[in-house]
């Protein structure tokens, strides 16, 4: 009977707990929105992350959508010739990397990358005192450290998707051309009509949502890391993963709202 | 150090209580400081000495009790006024808290540079008017805090909490994980700083040595409060049973 009333216990504490994280969360995304349109604005803050966000991250998105796009057009060719439907691959490479690879692909890499990042640094800072220092020396933490990372996210993520996904439908064109014999004009006559506007809409939404998920995500676990070393290894996890569950959560959401 | 008593208050504390959930960390606090005066808080480690330190510059918020800074209650402040008011103080973390990203010279004019923009040559010739007061060569302006050594570090943030004369200078564990010599340097570095500016100084150390040139006044944080309040003078000749053993435990010669 103990046994039963510690296990029931246990999960009432964890339940609680979570749910106060998820309390916590939303407070600390309210509170970070609004230090955004709050002037001082730390440009030069702002333009170091662009630059690291956007541009250092091109080569892993982009190696990753051109080989993904490969990988589409060949999977597409095997599956359709059975259908003879080959002349389809160029419409479902472009869909796929324009409703969906291209921008997951995208969150994911830079969560990955920018989400630990970030997420290290800001727990680095909590745990060795520089953001309580940050607080006497006449700046607020989240205007100085948060802000900057939220709006170069949310701006750089549509670029760099824009730029996975012009890799992604390349990678498709170049098998199809160079191994799977397809007429060169035909590829991208095919690809240029099937392109529509709302793809690219859906996109950029979705670039953007995950943007904000990303910085959030991490900015959050970092900016409540504690007990030392191994609280920063908790916080560079913790953001990877719930950033990148929370990135397939709203891929399908999105996904839905626009052709649900 | 100034032990003129008709100087006015600047940190006065009444009925301080800081719990974190059940657990009482501080209770019944009360101490004030005068205009010039040097006050080293002493204790044993978690006896919440440094939740003292940060419920006075604001990290916290106390439970209950009265923190007023030159007369000015700082509980329930608004947070731009307190704001206004704690840039009047000047603040030396545990380790440092020197900000990696920055360069040394910019890590000491921040506050500064914050509260007024100022050009990077003028920046600069401040950053070094200030490591020169305090024995650092100007090498290190352009240097990052993790290519200094931890004396060095440790100097540099009391180099970043005298920049712009500050009113209140607060320094947390300065001679920790130092060795004695430079310790002893560390100690007259805050001396010198305390005098030149005029500031008034509280300091958080273990270390009795440094407690003996630094302070005008001695608190003991014991049992959740004030467990002991005099001089320097005054507590190596108490005959008060519990500073006695924690000065003991602390450095027996002492009192050999």
């Amino acid at each position: 009977m103990k046994i039963i009333i510690n296990i029931v216990g246990s999960i009432g504490h964890k339940s609680l707990k979570f749910i106060a994280h998820i309390g916590n969360f939303f407070l600390f995304c309210l509170s970070a929105i609004s230090w955004i349109f709050r002037p001082p604005w730390y440009f030069k803050k702002i333009i170091f992350q662009v630059v690291d966000i956007g541009y250092f991250s091109l080569p892993v998105v982009g190696l990753t959508t051109f080989f993904s796009g490969m990988v589409l057009a060949l999977q597409t060719y095997n599956g359709f010739t059975e259908f003879n439907s080959e002349s389809t691959v160029a419409r479902v490479v472009l869909t796929s990397i324009t409703r969906e690879l291209g921008p997951v692909l995208t969150g994911l890499m830079v969560a990955g990358r920018i989400g630990a990042k970030m997420a290290a640094e800001i727990a680095t800072m909590r745990v060795t005192e520089q953001i309580d220092a940050l607080s006497t020396l006449g700046t607020r933490p989240m205007q100085y450290l948060i802000a900057p990372k939220i709006i170069a996210s949310v701006l750089c993520l549509p670029f760099l998707v824009f730029i996975g996904n012009t890799i992604g439908i390349l990678g498709g064109y170049t098998i199809a051309i160079f191994k799977l014999d397809f007429n060169p004009n035909l590829y991208l006559y095919a690809t240029i009509d099937n392109l529509q506007w709302i793809d690219l809409v859906q996109g950029s939404v979705k670039a953007a949502t995950f943007g904000l998920i990303i910085s959030m995500v991490s900015c959050y676990f970092g900016f409540y890391a504690s007990k030392g070393a191994e609280g920063v290894g908790y916080a560079t996890t913790a953001s990877v993963v719930v950033s990148s569950v929370m990135i397939l959560t709203s891929t399908y959401i999105i996904t839905a709202l626009f052709f649900g | 150090m100034n032990k003129n008593k008709t100087k006015k208050t600047i940190l006065d504390i009444k009925n301080l209580k800081k719990t974190f959930g059940n657990n009482v960390i501080l209770e019944n606090i009360n101490f004030n400081l005068l205009e010039g005066e040097s006050l080293a808080i002493i204790g044993a480690s978690g006896s919440g000495k440094s939740v003292l330190l940060k419920n006075i510059i604001g990290l916290l918020d106390p439970d209950s009790g009265s923190i007023k800074i030159n007369s000015t209650e700082m509980v329930n402040l608004p947070r731009r006024d307190k704001e206004n008011i704690l840039l009047q103080l000047g603040i030396t973390f545990q380790h440092g808290a020197l900000f990696d990203s920055l360069r040394i010279w910019e890590n000491i004019i921040f506050k500064v540079q914050n509260q007024q923009k100022i050009s990077k040559v003028n920046g600069r010739k401040l950053a070094l008017s200030i490591i020169e007061r305090l024995s650092l060569k100007p090498e290190i302006l352009d240097l990052f805090p993790s290519e200094i050594s931890g004396g060095m570090q440790k100097r540099v943030a009391i180099a970043r909490a005298i920049c712009g004369n500050p009113k209140i200078l607060l320094f947390d564990e300065p001679t920790s994980g130092l060795d004695p010599v430079t310790g002893s340097v560390i100690d007259k570095l805050i001396t010198s700083a305390v005098n030149t500016i005029g500031a008034t100084a509280i300091t958080i150390t273990h270390d009795m040595a440094s407690v003996s040139r630094i302070a005008d006044k001695v608190i003991l944080i014991d049992n959740k409060t004030v467990a002991w309040s005099g001089t320097p003078k005054e507590m190596m000749t108490s005959n008060n049973l519990r500073i006695k053993e924690f000065i003991k435990t602390i450095n027996p010669k002492l009192f050999a």
